[in-house]
């Protein structure tokens, strides 16, 4: 019951989070993958920056419950390379479709019925697919630090620093 | 000076224009990570539409749903009384109360970017956002996760896996506008 109300809560502060900074906007995202406006790449390298520096410093003290996701090189690519498709078609991603039904967007309804109709057909493919193609360049879920064998932190506070340094550098909209 | 804020949106439109400024909101989402990583797991969205097809499927059709053992795994125990589950419920809960409390809660089927390129028929835009969800839980699922799972909390973590997704993610969602949205030829 506790965990299902913390999930509520964090999932809630999410969704009010993406909606008041535009991100389950179609036209921020559309004008985003233009290169139109990239208020939306400043805001998810700010979030990646913050996140690589908190993340690992809980991970210093041993306090991460950390959950790496594995690598298959030829159908990571494929995927990104579908899923990159879809999200310029809709304009929504998985999570901001769910935030822009809730703002009144009919697109984002069917865009979270067709995402349901994908998730469906991929679960019944899945077994082909794991068989063909999640084999090649399977490394199971590696991370840069690990593969180096340092601790993260040494990589993620530069990097998260570089993040939000580029994230401030990156033009405004209307600057164009 | 530059102009105040709502000037510096050449298009303004309802649902273009932010309340929270990009670092705000993303420092926002940066720490909401945090404390999930702290509390519970990485934030992550695109595995519970899996959860609720199987939920769905299971309650009508439990022997088709069974036999998916990806289904089974992922929708464990066919409920959805899960922090994953409910992590998910929130988001729309939470958008519509920010929608609501800073009174910009508009309906619109079509889009003004998708209008300006394909017109204003309805029909069009909803067959097409419908094969774009299709594509983006197809890629995430096969993928391991999306935006957030992936993207915000993969990378976060420093996962290779994530690095690569978003790479792929974000030359193929960018070639897809420019082909989609005709901006090839012009210099933006």
């Amino acid at each position: 019951m506790l965990t299902l109300g913390l999930g509520l809560a964090l999932g809630a502060a999410f969704g009010a989070l993406l909606q008041l900074s535009g991100a389950s906007s179609h036209t921020k995202i559309v004008n985003a993958l233009r290169l139109k406006d990239l208020t939306i790449m400043k805001l998810i390298l700010i979030a990646i920056g913050v996140g690589l520096v908190g993340v690992h410093l809980l991970d210093l003290f041993g306090l991460a419950n950390m959950k790496v996701k594995e690598l298959y090189l030829l159908g990571i690519i494929l995927a990104g390379v579908v899923f990159g498709v879809g999200f310029a078609i809709s304009g929504y991603c998985p999570g901001t479709a769910l935030a822009a039904c809730a703002e009144g967007k009919p697109d984002a309804w069917v865009t979270v019925v067709g995402g349901l109709c994908g998730a469906l057909v991929f679960a019944f493919m899945f077994p082909e697919i794991e068989e063909h193609l999640l084999v090649v360049g399977r490394y199971g879920p590696v991370t840069i630090s690990g593969l180096i064998g340092i601790h993260g932190l040494w990589i993620a506070a530069p990097l998260g620093i570089v993040c939000i340094w580029l994230a401030m550098r990156l033009p405004e909209p209307g600057g164009a | 000076m530059k102009k105040d804020v709502p000037d510096r949106y050449e298009t303004s439109h309802e649902d273009a224009r932010p309340v929270f400024p990009w670092w705000a909101g993303g420092i926002g989402i940066g720490l909401v990570l945090i404390v999930a990583v702290g509390l519970v797991e990485p934030i992550g969205v695109s595995g519970q539409y899996v959860v609720l097809d199987g939920v769905l499927l299971h309650s009508v059709l439990p022997d088709v749903a069974s036999r998916s053992p990806y289904l089974a795994k992922t929708a464990q125990g066919w409920t959805l009384a899960t922090y994953e589950f409910f992590f998910v419920l929130g988001i729309p809960l939470g958008a519509l109360v920010a929608a609501m409390v800073t009174a910009r809660f508009r309906t619109r089927v079509v889009p003004i970017e998708w209008k300006r390129r394909f017109g204003s028929n309805p029909g069009r835009r909803l067959v097409w956002s419908f094969v774009g969800g299709f594509l983006l839980l197809f890629g995430a699922r096969f993928g391991g996760g999306c935006t957030s799972g992936h993207m915000i909390s993969g990378i976060s973590q420093l996962a290779i896996s994530s690095f690569l997704f978003s790479a792929a993610l974000f030359i193929s969602a960018i070639i897809t506008a420019r082909v989609l949205y005709r901006d090839g030829g012009s210099q933006c």
